[in-house]
């Protein structure tokens, strides 16, 4: 039986495909782009050419990779503090109430305070521990973001969970701290996973923490990318490797988490 | 194996008082069921005996300790909720072994008893399997297998037949009885369903907003209910209570009700007929009319109305050739409890 589109259907397809085209398009772009010689950048509308690959040598010789090992141990320390204080917070927030509803929402208002005004009590604690230009600020600064978004993102997660598995763990012979580690929380490994690689994005992203912190020897990967904006120009050939390298553990990362992560994001409120 | 004691326990949430001055004694491996309308406050009081809510007054003894400010692993006693509550990540061998991993026993031996004991309550086959591929009544006998592994002092049961079919219900109730004799261990059972409550207990506790309203043996508590809430509450169909005036051995009320009852004059007394108890017989100039019939089998229930006043009778189904919807009876008891009318007490207690 063929199956006739309605009207309704057709639009839908018709604003879908626009958005993947509108969404798609600069990474194609820029993959493109990052086969380019220079003289052939000069017609951002050439989508047929012969591929180079001197913007890659040059990034691999470029020092891109370190700044991407320095972003990936951020992001992995990042996490794993998030996802350590993170669950525990987020447990005690869903089952007990802990701090009310003003924890509850109001960790989300470092969402709001707009980085600028973060990032010099960072610089200048930095500054005062001698610690400038190394990841540690990064980090730190980091966290500010990550780990209230980890927090609220594992609240639902943990209120899935029955009340009375933690009970018969607590009957059962062991402490609320076994019942936890051991009941609980692998009931929300699939949330956990989800966050991890949620927060980990959000840390790999950043760049304007990463710029002021530290804009030198530690580099991490976006600063590393603005760094081929030189006093040269843009060099947007060996830029847009770098921005390769960048976006793909992000896509990998997105395809595997995109379900949880509206579960994660809505803090529960919608039932799957 | 130990009593348990419950003295002037209260449990107050906020302003709102829960349970007040329960004093109760299970004694060494016996059953006794709580059971109760919802709200009673006997979930609350199985939940402070298990130290999952703290008591705002009283202590609570478990053989010679004072438990009461005891945290529920250090109480030695195991529990079976209502949702089984079994964890979802492990294997059903898993979760029957799981508290002997609180008592740190070597693994593999955890393991051995666990397969024992899925073995006795017939999940031999199972035990690779994960709790969600299991029906109601299998993750039921995970749960009671569970508890029993931990060979505890006092087993906690909360509702936990209500998520079973009838007939699997039935079935369990005498599983868990007979387990229960077996090994001898002291438990607390808390229920709403007062059949199962009769059935599974050594002595049957009645409690009405927060406080115990009748404790006995079940069937001491179904021959001499103290008041009119346990007469109704406890048996089935419940009694029926008429309230009137006992005069020339039968019983009027204002209304025009009559029924035959015997025994001692008496002015505004309540009195109440088990439905075994409350005979029909045809009768064209009788007091009642027969509204409704509905047959069990062997038997019926009948419903008839007499003036304002609705009653039911329970009669032999060989006696349904007479008695029909519309037929005129009347009304005799062969067994009446009377009840003071204001507040409701036996009078002969």
């Amino acid at each position: 039986m063929t199956r006739r589109f309605t009207w309704l259907e057709t639009l839908r397809l018709a604003v879908l495909a626009a958005a993947f085209v509108f969404v798609l398009f600069p990474i194609v772009w820029v993959a493109l782009a990052s086969f380019k010689t220079p003289e052939q950048m000069s017609e951002p509308f050439l989508f047929a050419f012969a591929p180079s690959l001197a913007n890659w040598q040059a990034v691999f010789a470029s020092g891109v990779f370190a700044a991407a090992g320095r972003s990936a141990l951020v992001g992995v320390i990042t996490v794993a503090i998030s996802l350590v204080v993170g669950s525990m917070g987020a447990y005690v927030i869903a089952k007990y109430r802990a701090g009310g509803s003003l924890t509850r929402f109001g960790m989300l208002a470092a969402q709001v305070v707009p980085p600028a005004v973060m990032v010099f009590p960072f610089l200048t604690m930095a500054q005062a521990l001698r610690m400038t230009d190394t990841l540690a600020p990064v980090i730190f600064a980091h966290l500010s973001f990550v780990l209230p978004l980890v927090t609220w993102f594992l609240i639902g997660f943990f209120e899935a969970v029955p009340a009375s598995l933690e009970e018969q763990a607590r009957v059962d012979g062991f402490t609320r701290w076994q019942a936890f580690r051991l009941v609980v929380l692998p009931q929300v490994y699939p949330g956990i996973g989800a966050a991890g690689i949620f927060g980990f994005t959000l840390s790999w992203n950043d760049l304007f923490y990463g710029l002021i912190l530290a804009p030198g020897n530690a580099a991490i990967l976006p600063v590393a990318i603005a760094n081929f904006n030189t006093f040269r120009g843009v060099q947007i050939g060996t830029m847009s490797a770098a921005i390769m390298i960048a976006i793909i553990p992000v896509v990998i990362a997105s395809f595997f988490i995109q379900r949880r992560l509206v579960q994660g994001i809505s803090g529960g409120a919608v039932k799957y | 194996m130990a009593s348990v004691t419950f003295s002037k326990v209260g449990k107050a949430f906020g302003s709102t008082s829960v349970v007040s001055d329960l004093d109760l004694e299970l004694t060494d491996g016996s059953m006794t069921v709580l059971v109760g309308p919802s709200g009673c406050g006997k979930t609350t009081s199985l939940r402070m005996l298990a130290g999952l809510e703290q008591v705002s007054a009283g202590t609570i003894h478990i053989g010679d300790r004072d438990v009461t400010a005891l945290e529920p692993k250090d109480r030695d006693i195991a529990m079976v909720f209502q949702n089984y509550a079994l964890y979802p990540h492990l294997t059903v061998r898993e979760n029957i072994a799981f508290p002997l991993r609180a008592k740190k026993t070597a693994r593999a031996e955890a393991l051995r008893r666990a397969d024992e004991i899925a073995e006795s309550l017939g999940l031999g086959a199972l035990v690779e399997r994960k709790p969600k591929d299991l029906s109601g009544g299998q993750q039921q006998r995970v749960a009671i297998g569970r508890a029993i592994i931990r060979e505890p002092a006092v087993f906690l049961f909360d509702e936990p037949l209500s998520n079973l079919d009838a007939k699997l219900r039935v079935e369990t109730r005498t599983e868990l009885l007979r387990l229960q004799r077996q090994l001898g261990i002291t438990s607390l059972y808390v229920t709403h369903d007062q059949e199962e409550a009769m059935t599974l207990s050594d002595r049957i506790v009645v409690m009405r907003e927060g406080r115990i309203a009748q404790a006995g043996p079940p069937g001491e508590v179904y021959r001499r209910p103290a008041d009119t809430f346990v007469a109704t509450f406890v048996g089935s169909p419940k009694m029926n209570l008429v309230d009137g005036t006992v005069t020339g051995g039968e019983l009027r009320t204002e209304s025009g009700v009559r029924i035959s009852v015997g025994g001692p004059q008496a002015s505004s007394v309540t009195i109440g007929v088990r439905a075994d108890d409350l005979i029909l017989t045809p009768d064209a100039d009788g007091a009642a009319v027969v509204e409704l019939v509905e047959l069990l089998g062997p038997r019926a229930i009948i419903t008839v109305r007499s003036a304002d006043q609705q009653l039911t009778s329970v009669v032999e189904a060989a006696a349904l050739t007479e008695i029909t919807v519309g037929a005129t009876v009347g009304l005799s008891a062969r067994d009446v409890h009377r009840f003071d009318a204001a507040t409701g007490r036996r009078l002969d207690a």
